[in-house]
């Protein structure tokens, strides 16, 4: 029949224009599958700092004496706040923070990086864009049913869906089901 | 050949729409203004012109032109549950999992806002601790058993990656925090 052809081309064609996002969706989804376990985004650094005891005084002049001790670029200081009256918190650029506690001097340098790709497919599997991108990945969302459907069309006959191909669907239906009824019913 | 024309179209929609896909600005957000966080406590802060400033808009954007300073919201909780109120300051921690709340920093010491909004409905990145933050949401206040603070306390402590200590929660803990319908998140104040 022409419209299992047709089928047929439609799938191999959307199917080619769909390979990369879904082999980014589906990386993403591993990745933050696990976010209990892990920051599928951003891995985290740090470092102790020993500045020696800062001179008591305002908490802009504090964070100076802290700033300066540390030597860091004043262009990347964001601003800074006193957690406590004795710990001072000074935020850099990209999430970056020196924690100090000032009757001492000492404390922590943390880093933060945004895990290369990882970072970039999770922004677009989470749709943390918005906007047109919520259209993009809506139409990626019906190509996916496309796909889907059609591809039970691929084949006919004993091999086909009305043949062992019905078992393999019921089958794959029959996963999330049993999870649904039995773990969460 | 007329199967080839349509693949080609759906390439072409796909590569079209992509095109704009940068988050939202203050330019094109439905944030008209915004404030000075050094009011005095218990005064609702002066509106500012806030699209000058640039930054990055989340979820309905901030609607009201005044910001109640963070110190009076904590100072008297109560008188502000089920509000909804603008409120600003510096970002010092950022929900590091999941993106789904930012604390704003008020003029003392340790003095802290939360705000809080549904997983995955807005989503804030880690990097922008020390950037500052204008939210609006409706302030809620929830008191604690002393059993739930412990599991509260427990619970941040994981999240953050901090150890955690039961002995350190003394009294029962009351949650105060903004049940966020919009952001803006900026270089500076």
């Amino acid at each position: 029949m022409k419209w299992r052809k047709w089928f047929r081309i439609l799938h191999r064609d959307v199917g080619y224009v769909a390979v990369a996002l879904i082999i980014a969706y589906a990386v993403s989804g591993l990745a933050v599958n696990h976010i209990e376990d892990w920051n599928p985004n951003y891995t985290f650094a740090e470092s102790r700092v020993d500045v020696g005891p800062l001179p008591p005084g305002e908490p802009a002049q504090l964070a100076d004496a802290a700033i300066e001790r540390l030597r860091l670029d004043r262009g990347s200081v964001r601003g800074h706040f006193l957690e406590t009256t004795t710990e001072l918190r000074v935020f850099l650029t990209d999430g970056q923070e020196a924690r100090l506690d000032v009757t001492t001097g000492r404390g922590t340098l943390k880093t933060i990086a945004r895990r290369p790709v990882l970072f970039q497919l999770n922004t677009l599997h989470l749709n943390n864009l918005k906007g047109a991108w919520t259209y993009v990945a809506d139409l990626f969302a019906i190509a996916l049913v496309f796909l889907a459907i059609t591809g039970m069309t691929m084949m006919k006959g004993d091999r086909g869906l009305l043949g062992r191909g019905k078992w393999f669907v019921a089958a794959g239906l029959a996963v999330p089901v049993v999870f649904l009824v039995y773990l969460h019913g | 050949m007329l199967i080839r024309s349509l693949s080609l179209s759906i390439v072409i929609a796909v590569a079209a729409t992509g095109c704009d896909k940068g988050p939202k600005t203050a330019a094109n957000a439905a944030v008209p203004t915004a404030t000075a966080a050094t009011a005095a406590p218990g005064a609702a802060t002066p509106a500012a012109a806030a699209a000058s400033a640039g930054g990055q808009s989340f979820g309905a954007g901030v609607k009201l032109a005044s910001a109640t300073p963070i110190a009076s919201v904590l100072a008297d909780p109560k008188a502000f549950a089920g509000k909804t109120v603008r409120a600003e300051g510096l970002i010092v921690d950022v929900c590091p999992k999941r993106g789904c709340w930012f604390e704003m920093a008020g003029a003392a010491p340790g003095e802290k806002l939360r705000f809080k909004v549904v997983d995955g409905e807005m989503v804030f990145p880690v990097d922008a601790k020390g950037k500052y933050a204008v939210a609006e949401g409706v302030v809620s206040v929830t008191e604690m058993s002393m059993e739930d603070s412990v599991a509260y306390a427990k619970y941040q402590a994981e999240e953050k990656g901090t150890a955690f200590d039961p002995a350190s929660v003394t009294a029962p803990i009351t949650v105060v925090r903004l049940d966020g319908t919009g952001a803006l998140i900026r270089d500076k104040q």
